[in-house]
């Protein structure tokens, strides 16, 4: 038995588990990060569009600042997030970034002077203030007040996530490639690593850690048409699910991004829109201001993707043999905007269709794009049961996002959670709650428990072909668990779903025997695993009646404060069970800052719930007090609801603004 | 789009198992029927799932975006994901790219390559400066030079330009355009503080700028367009400035 | 301290280019006054005188051709010992080169293989060659050089070395320019692509100059009684030794 001994086990190479890598190394702990590929090629590096972060240096970005990025992801998250952490994160993200800065990412800087933009398909002229040329610009992305999005030109996850691996390779982080991780390692709540998979030789190997984070990103691929790469199947999810104890939260919240190309569902940034592009139906009719006559196409993701379903079901789509499709205007953006700014959109356009995007417009339609849901954690990033294991980026649910995450919150929360998590996780370290008693019997009984399963696997006879289940399950997701959702659908998905799982357990690899390198046995256990994902998202959807965010339910149109604010929390204790056990979290409102209200787009139909009002005069009360008494922004801030103390020493200081306080 | 019957796709395959002491490498060819808008990442996953499950590639984003899935493509180095099918012949060969350990099939161990190369040039901003504040306001830069950065920065370490160089065939020892490009990338930035004597210790010899004997392969093959030839010649200079010194 | 950097490696290349260079803007001032035959007989005589130091110093003084080839020489030396170490060290490297070229099929990389394959052999005519003029820079002229390309059997070699050093010295000024970022201009690919047409024209150029005068000289070689006297003379310049 190969056993390999760390402080931190980090199951995921991309933004959030490298973060976290350096963040505990600086601490003075020993970390070894598992990939399934190299940490560049993490999917973090396909984020195009964008970080928010409230700098306030650009001129459109005037006036920003932590409390309207802090509104704006409450609002975009229709009032499910956790609005303490959203808080931790806002004040956070300014940090972060200019860490980011430090080390290395070539940030899009402001130029002094006129330039032109197109804004509401006008061009518009925006004069850049002298002293901030030089420093971090923003774009526009959707939901947001402010023009909050920093970037480099269109590969912003890409230079972030460079930068951060190369920070890693500073720092001299232990990184094993291609190690899978297949089960966590735990004994009485608390968890002690993970037994991972070496995916070239085959080689099963124990990592025992204290502690452990899964920082695997999302799980998109349960859909048959996704953004996401092909390696976002889920695993991390499924880790803690599989553990038994460890639970996932709002599984059911998945955003679709109204802009993949089609048929691929490669995704064209939202950083087009936020240019300038437009949305245009067959008829080349811009159709948004019809629906959005506020926002337009920069309403929030969720927002645009519904509209665009509906102007689709009027019969205004494009027919195509793929299905029916919109268009994404960029022509108007001019050929040097989009050689510089959105070349990456440029050759996606070229690569994958075959045209030119400053003359030619995109075939687009809305796409599975992000898990909002996931391992469900402390604002610490440690699961709520299982102590010791840690979460943090897309892979988990802290709750920023609630319902709908709002375009480049998510790699912003990459960096965010993962500087505050490998704090939160040094601390844990340096206590005595980490001292470890495991026996390694019990290591063994993992690994040989994961032995067997393979064993099974390849040995298995007459079986079923896992190619055929994962194919079923990616349809069944798409198009019972898409965009809009009914109960009828739903209950459908969730029945053939139960139905995929129990024959799973059945699979067989064909023909390929290899224990080494072998993508048949890796599709198979990958499978099984992801039915499990698919069904707590199917389940969690079936049970939620009531619209919010991404969730959109044809039969319960309205949001439902008073019966439905609260997380969905999954978890699987049994494993013969063919159906997670599901149970619910509230979301309370006496300790929010900011009281549920309406997000502002179509007509307001949310049944608010009874305590809603009174909070509400509580908050406009002491603010109006305080400001009457001068307090500033801050003061009145911590009067409603502090969160400071929450946050690790060195990341309580008050942001420099340009414009504010510089 | 038209009733003109799709082609039928012969991709050749140069096929090997390491792990398996039996085998050898040895071409295989598969049939399949084209759609429209097929990549090779849609071809070999076809394959894949109809025709061989034990076929190994890599694919990960499969939008020419993470550079997994480098491989020659009838001789050519390039991007598989992005590599429409429409515009090969109906006679594929895809083979694994040379010089990087291999896994099986077409996938290649490139990560470790990389890693080794980041770790040999410290492919990271070396600041000697107390620690960095970051409450206050960023370091300001001029917006040309940002761009002019990551221009260099787009880089994805796909390992084409490794395949496409006949230097490195002969010496793997040379660090190749991806090296050169990335001490490019850092020398031309201001928030490393290396000298150029530094950069001279890390590429001033055989292995590095003055290894390179201008063929131009990694120019040619970068599936990103990095400025790699240009960016060269502007390393030899500024090398051959400091041993002037 | 930090130790003191290597200096060789940069002094190394910058020689082989420099050398390089001298070698090209030479050979390709050779040709043409080697063309003159082409002009006249009368012509290539002047060249000669010129070069033997007739319209300097009013006699001919054949060593300073020695010199010049001697000098020749040296950076040809130079350049030859610091570019081997380019070459494939042995032959699992050429192999593996060779191999690299058939199946990747890239223009760039076969020139080097030409430029490679081409100095080898320059190696050994060019040796021969520069031996020649150090040691006989009197046997000059219209009919001495004639002589020494039909009667001294040099024809054959003369038509491999033209083949060669054309060949090598545009590819080798091409790949110069590119190296070192020369005239790259705003767009350096557009550039090098100008320096690709330039590069073969240059070599087509060169390569018809030179085959014409051979021709001439092996045509003159054949015709011209040399029982008499190999000595041109001339109908304007008189002297003693020729
Ligand atoms: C096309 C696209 C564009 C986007 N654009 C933006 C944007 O502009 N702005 C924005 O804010 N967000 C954007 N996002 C979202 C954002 O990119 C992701 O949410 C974020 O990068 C996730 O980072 P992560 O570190 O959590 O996970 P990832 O980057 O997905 O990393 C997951 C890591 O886990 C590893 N892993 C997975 N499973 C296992 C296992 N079982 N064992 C070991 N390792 C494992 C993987 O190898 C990988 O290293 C975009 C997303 C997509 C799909
Ligand atoms: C200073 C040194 C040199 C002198 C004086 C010299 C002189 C000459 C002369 C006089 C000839 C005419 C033929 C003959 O007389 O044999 C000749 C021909 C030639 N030389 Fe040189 N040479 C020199 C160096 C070189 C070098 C370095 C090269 C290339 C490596 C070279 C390549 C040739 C070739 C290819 C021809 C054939 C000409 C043709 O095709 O017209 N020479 N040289
Ligand atoms: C024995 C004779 C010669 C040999 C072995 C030789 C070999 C080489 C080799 C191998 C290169 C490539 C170097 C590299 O890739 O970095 C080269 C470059 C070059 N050679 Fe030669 N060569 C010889 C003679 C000549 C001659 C006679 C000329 C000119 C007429 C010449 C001109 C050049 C030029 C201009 C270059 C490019 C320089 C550079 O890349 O730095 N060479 N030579
Ligand atoms: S320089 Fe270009 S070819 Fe080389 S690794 Fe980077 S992206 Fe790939
Ligand atoms: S192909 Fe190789 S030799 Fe130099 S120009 Fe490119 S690195
Ligand atoms: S799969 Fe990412 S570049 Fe091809």
């Amino acid at each position: 038995m190969k056993v390999i001994y760390t402080d931190v086990l980090i199951i995921g190479g991309g933004l959030a588990g490298l973060r976290v890598a350096t963040g505990v190394k600086e601490r003075g702990h020993d970390a070894v990060v598992l990939t399934l590929v190299p940490p560049k090629r993490s999917h973090s590096a396909a984020a195009q569009g964008g970080m928010q972060a409230s700098l306030a240096n650009s001129k459109m970005g005037e006036g920003d600042n932590e409390d309207v990025h802090f509104s704006d992801t409450i609002k975009g998250s229709d009032w499910g997030a956790d609005q303490v952490v959203a808080r931790m994160f806002t004040h956070c993200a300014p940090k972060a970034i200019r860490e980011l800065a430090h080390w290395g990412v070539p940030w899009t800087r402001v130029k002094r002077g006129d330039r032109e933009a197109v804004i509401n398909a006008k061009k518009v002229t925006i004069t850049e203030k002298d002293e901030a040329h030089g420093l971090i610009t923003a774009r526009d992305f959707g939901g947001t007040k402010k023009w909050r999005t920093c970037y480099t030109s269109d590969g912003t996850g890409h230079s972030m996530l460079y930068a951060m691996d190369n920070k890693a390779h500073e720092d001299k982080v232990e990184i094993h490639e291609r190690l899978e991780a297949l089960s966590l390692i735990h004994e009485d709540g608390r968890c002690y690593g993970a037994i991972a998979r070496n995916l070239m030789s085959g080689e099963l190997v124990a990592y025992v850690s204290k502690a452990t984070t899964v920082a695997t990103g999302g799980y998109g691929r349960i859909y048959s048409v996704s953004t996401n790469a092909i390696i976002c199947q889920g695993m991390g999810q499924a880790l803690a699910l599989e553990s038994g104890v460890a639970t996932l939260g709002n599984m059911e919240a998945i955003q679709f991004h109204p802009t993949a190309i089609v048929p691929v569902g490669i995704l064209t940034t939202e950083g087009c829109r936020g240019d300038g592009g437009l949305l245009l139906d067959k008829d080349g009719y811009r159709f948004m201001p019809d629906y959005e006559p506020d926002k337009k196409e920069l309403a929030s993701r969720d927002v645009v993707s519904r509209r665009m379903t509906e102007h689709i079901r009027k019969g205004k789509g494009v027919k195509s043999r793929y299905g029916d499709h919109l268009w994404l205007d960029i022509t108007i953006l001019g050929r040097e905007h989009i050689e510089k700014n959105l070349r990456e959109v440029k050759e996606i356009c070229e690569n994958f269709l075959g045209i030119d995007p400053a003359v030619d417009w995109i075939p687009v339609r809305p796409t599975q794009h992000y898990s909002m849901g996931g391992i469900r954690t402390k604002y610490t990033g440690e699961s709520q049961t299982l102590k010791g294991l840690y979460s943090c980026g897309e892979a988990a649910c802290w709750d920023l996002h609630g319902f709908n995450r709002l375009g480049g919150n998510s790699v912003s929360e990459t960096v965010v959670s993962g500087m505050l998590v490998a704090e939160y996780i040094s601390d844990f370290l340096e206590s005595s709650d980490s001292d470890m008693s495991i026996h390694s019997k019990k290591v063994e009984f993992f690994l040989n428990k994961e032995q067997k399963k393979l064993d099974n696997l390849l040995n298995k006879e007459n079986g079923e072909d896992a190619y055929v289940l994962r194919r079923r399950m990616e349809e069944i997701m798409m198009e019972k668990v898409g965009i809009f959702r009914n109960g009828k659908d739903l209950k459908e998905a969730v029945d053939e779903l139960e139905e995929l799982l129990k024959r799973s357990a059945n699979i067989e690899v064909f023909r390929s025997k290899s224990r080494a390198a072998n993508p048949a046995l890796v599709n198979a256990y990958r499978t099984q695993k992801m039915l499990k994902i698919a069904l707590t998202c199917a389940l969690g959807a079936y049970l939620r009646e009531e619209s919010r965010g991404a969730h959109s339910r044809e039969d319960f149109p309205s949001r439902d404060d008073e019966n439905w604010l609260k997380r969905t929390i999954t978890s699987w204790p049994d494993e013969n069970q063919t159906l997670p056990h599901v149970s619910y979290e509230a979301v309370d409102i006496s300790s929010m800052e900011m009281p549920p209200g309406f997000r502002g787009y179509g007509k307001d139909l949310t049944r608010h719930h009874p305590i809603t009002k009174v909070m509400q005069d509580k908050v406009d009360k002491i603010r109006q007090t305080m400001e009457a008494e001068g307090k500033n922004r801050f003061e009145i801030q911590d009067a409603l609801m502090p969160y400071k103390d929450k946050l690790p020493k060195k990341y309580q200081g008050t942001n420099a603004r340009f414009g504010e306080n510089v | 789009m038209n009733d003109k019957k799709p082609r039928i796709l012969k991709i050749s395959i140069l096929r090997f198992d390491p792990h398996d002491p039996d085998d050898f490498p040895h071409m295989e060819t598969f049939e399949i029927e084209e759609s429209d808008g097929m990549t090779l990442f849609i071809a070999l996953n076809e394959i894949r799932e109809h025709h061989d499950n034990s076929l190994k590639f890599d694919f990960v984003c499969r939008a020419g975006i993470c550079g997994s899935c480098s491989m020659l493509v009838n001789g050519k180095p390039t991007l598989a994901c992005r590599t429409l099918t429409a515009k090969l012949g109906e006679n594929i060969s895809l083979a694994p790219l040379p010089l990087f350990e291999l896994i099986g099939d077409l996938s290649i161990y490139t990560g470790k390559w990389m890693r080794y190369l980041n770790e040999h040039l410290e492919t990271w901003i070396h600041d000697k400066e107390e620690e960095l504040k970051f409450d206050n306001l960023e370091e300001k830069m001029e917006p040309e030079l940002a761009d002019e950065i990551y221009e260099l920065d787009r880089c994805v370490e796909c390992g084409c330009c490794v395949a496409g160089c006949g230097t490195i065939q002969m010496k793997p020892s040379f660090v190749g355009a991806v090296g050169l490009n990335k001490i490019a990338r850092y020398h031309l930035d201001p928030r490393d503080k290396r000298t150029d004597e530094e950069y001279y210790e890390l590429i001033g010899n055989e292995d590095g700028v003055f290894g390179c004997m201008t063929l131009l392969g990694c120019e040619d093959v970068c599936p990103k367009d990095l400025p790699l030839q240009s960016k060269i010649a502007y390393l030899r200079r500024m090398m051959i400035k400091a041993s002037m010194n | 301290m930090r130790q003191k950097i290597d200096k060789i490696p940069a002094r190394l290349d910058l020689t082989q280019s420099v050398t390089g260079l001298i070698l090209g803007l030479f050979i390709m001032g050779h040709l043409i006054f080697e063309a003159s035959i082409l002009v006249s007989n009368e012509m290539m005589y002047k060249v000669t005188v010129m070069f033997e130091g007739y319209y300097f110093l009013g006699q001919t003084h054949p060593a300073i051709v020695s010199l010049l080839a001697g000098f020749i020489s040296i950076v040809f030396i130079a350049h030859a010992g610091i570019a081997m170490r380019k070459f494939p060290a042995n032959y699992k490297q050429f192999k593996t080169m060779q191999k690299h070229i058939s199946i990747f099929n890239h223009d760039d990389t076969s020139l080097w293989m030409v430029q490679a394959f081409t100095g080898f052999i320059m190696f050994f005519i060019g040796s021969v060659h520069l031996y020649m003029m150090i040691a006989q820079p009197e046997h000059i002229g219209p009919f001495a050089s004639s002589n020494r390309v039909v009667h001294e059997f040099m024809g054959p070699l003369y038509v491999l070395l033209l083949l060669s050093v054309v060949s090598h010295a545009f590819i080798g000024l091409y790949r110069l320019a590119l190296k070192w970022g020369f005239m790259e201009g705003k767009d350096y690919r557009a550039s090098r692509k100008r320096f690709k047409i330039l590069m073969k024209a240059f070599i087509a150029i060169y390569l018809i100059l030179g085959s014409l005068s051979l021709a001439k000289y092996t045509y003159i070689g054949m015709t011209h009684d040399f029982s008499t006297c190999a000595k041109y003379k001339s109908k304007t310049i008189n002297l003693e030794q020729h």
